[in-house]
């Protein structure tokens, strides 16, 4: 004899089942219908890229530029955070031939810290670079950091800091992303092919002459033109020396060119010397707290 | 024109006064997650609006014919084997599990005809639609139409339960710009360190339904200017 609850649990198990069915019925057949061919070299690629989606390559994520590589509208070097290696998977993918490459990195165009540069107006608004650019009157030298920490902000990845108002690139972690690149009010950081471990670099952006560059800075480039003698690699546009990083030699000794600059706007960036490590081995460094993943358990012992 | 007037006060309702962010609190994930550049947020608003409407008619039609204590299809097959008059075959149990299937599925359905035809639009907006597919907002709706599919006197209809979903759906559309407005100018303050991210989000989402709370008796004021207007 049937009963309302039989009736109710066999009409319910029915129409679910009836239903599952016919939706996967519906689903299989489009799943067919509607399939989309995707190029199995943009799967590739897309597998060969890092995934960090950090735009450096001026596409909006790593997928878009996989498929861009893919449809060969994109070279395959433009990958900073995958460097080399990178560039040699994708062009193997794409079977074509690719020169050597370098990792682009990050370096600042101004060695003044706030003892260096001249403050002017007392300034009190956003504490940001953009909004500090915008009213002027902030500092001295227009050209120069501002100190406010647009880029550090912008940084995902750590590698860059703020050090008595200057910013510093921590080349162990910089990758090339070029956000703070893209957000620097002043346009002071540009992106450099890291030849070699240590890099040659025009530490200041001011073209004004030298007197207007001393009034407001005691380490900026005063244009004097001795660097730029007796090579190519430094060339002058206006008042300041400017690296044609294409001629760069990666084992050349640019040291000398360095010893010429009378003020202290021409130095090397990137990892430290032996000898730069020696001459701070001795100074004590406050212990490093590294995590600790083992466990969560904590067993801090409480007394007191 | 009764009818008209009731189903503008059904979409005043939905779209204003009970929000479905600002008032009972649901989507509240995408309203927080995908709030933070304006153009996102109004391609979020339409995907949950569309979303929304299909839902509601694939509930409403469910709803109508297999699961609400009166529904024709169980009634017709208990007719069938020949049981009693006076007892009834009640389906509502199976609503949720129901709703959820057939929006997940038709959701899925609709993501790959969009993909397959229409890949500029699939870009701008099918990546939400997974995301909303069982969105607690697009639940709350199919419920809601659920709630007013009980009393047998007062059925809704179709086009009843569709104003409903279509205003709730530019209500969410509503709230999410606004606030991803806000979030844009957001950027550019100095926001207290503990504030930032989802703790200033949330309080600018409190003071945001205190705001809408402002919009409370609206519909009955409406509805009597065009009765008035109308006699």
């Amino acid at each position: 004899m049937l009963t309302t609850t039989t009736i109710t649990i066999l009409l319910a198990a029915a129409s679910l089942s009836l239903l599952s069915i016919v939706a996967a019925c519906i689903l299989g057949w489009a799943n067919r219908v509607f399939y989309v061919h995707v190029d199995p070299k943009v799967v590739a690629i897309n597998n060969a890229l890092p995934g960090a989606n950090c735009g450096g390559c001026g596409y909006v994520g790593c997928g878009e530029y996989a498929e861009a590589v893919a449809n060969k509208k994109a070279p395959v070097t433009l990958c900073g955070p995958g460097g080399a290696s990178c560039a040699a998977a994708l062009a193997e993918i794409m079977g074509v031939e690719v020169d050597a490459t370098y990792p682009y990195r990050a370096a600042i165009h101004c060695s003044a810290t706030w003892k260096e540069r001249l403050g002017r107006a007392e300034y009190h608004g956003e504490m940001t670079c953009a909004a500090a650019n915008l009213v002027g009157g902030y500092q001295g030298c227009t050209y120069g950091c501002l100190g406010l920490g647009d880029c550090v902000r912008a940084c995902n990845y750590d590698a860059i800091h703020m050090i008595d108002g200057l910013a510093k690139v921590d080349y162990s972690h910089c990758i090339g992303c070029r956000a703070c690149e893209n957000v620097c009010p002043r346009n002071i950081i540009s992106m450099i092919p890291f030849k070699s471990d240590r890099m040659l670099v025009v530490a200041c952006s001011n073209r004004d002459f030298g007197n207007d560059v001393r009034a407001v800075c005691k380490t900026g480039c005063i244009g004097c033109k001795r660097c730029a003698q007796k090579n190519d690699l430094i060339q002058m546009n206006g008042n300041l020396p400017v690296i044609n990083y294409d001629l760069y030699q990666p084992d050349a000794d640019y040291q000398p060119i360095m010893g010429n600059c009378s003020m202290e706007s021409l130095f090397f960036i990137g990892k430290p010397t032996p000898k730069d490590l020696a001459a701070v081995a001795d100074e004590e460094m406050p212990d490093r707290i590294e995590a600790d993943f083992k466990t969560t358990v904590d067993d801090t012992e409480w007394r007191g | 024109m009764e009818t008209i007037i009731n189903l503008i006060q059904i979409a005043l309702l939905a779209a204003l006064i009970n929000n479905f962010v600002l008032h009972y609190f649901v989507g509240i994930c995408p309203f927080l997650g995908v709030s933070r550049r304006v153009d996102m947020a109004v391609g979020m608003g339409c995907a949950v609006t569309f979303v929304i409407s299909l839902a509601a008619f694939l509930s409403w039609t469910f709803t109508y014919y297999l699961l609400r204590p009166e529904a024709p299809l169980p009634a017709w097959i208990w007719k069938l084997v020949g049981g009693s008059a006076d007892a009834k075959i009640d389906l509502s149990v199976l609503s949720y599990i129901m709703y959820i299937f057939v929006i997940a599925s038709s959701v899925q359905f609709v993501e790959m005809y969009l993909r397959k035809f229409f890949p500029s639009l699939y870009k701008s907006f099918g990546v939400f639609l997974p995301l909303i597919t069982t969105n607690c907002a697009i639940l709350f709706a199919c419920l809601e139409i659920m709630k007013q599919l009980q009393n047998p006197n007062e059925l809704w209809g179709l086009h009843e339960a569709l104003t409903l979903a279509v205003a709730g759906g530019i209500g969410f559309t509503i709230a999410i710009t606004l606030m991803a407005g806000l979030r844009e100018e957001l950027d550019l303050c100095d926001v207290p360190k503990p504030f930032q991210g989802p703790g200033i989000a949330l309080v600018i989402a409190g003071i945001m339904a205190m705001a809408f709370m402002g919009f409370t008796g609206m519909d009955q004021g409406v509805k009597n200017a065009l009765s008035s207007l109308l006699h």
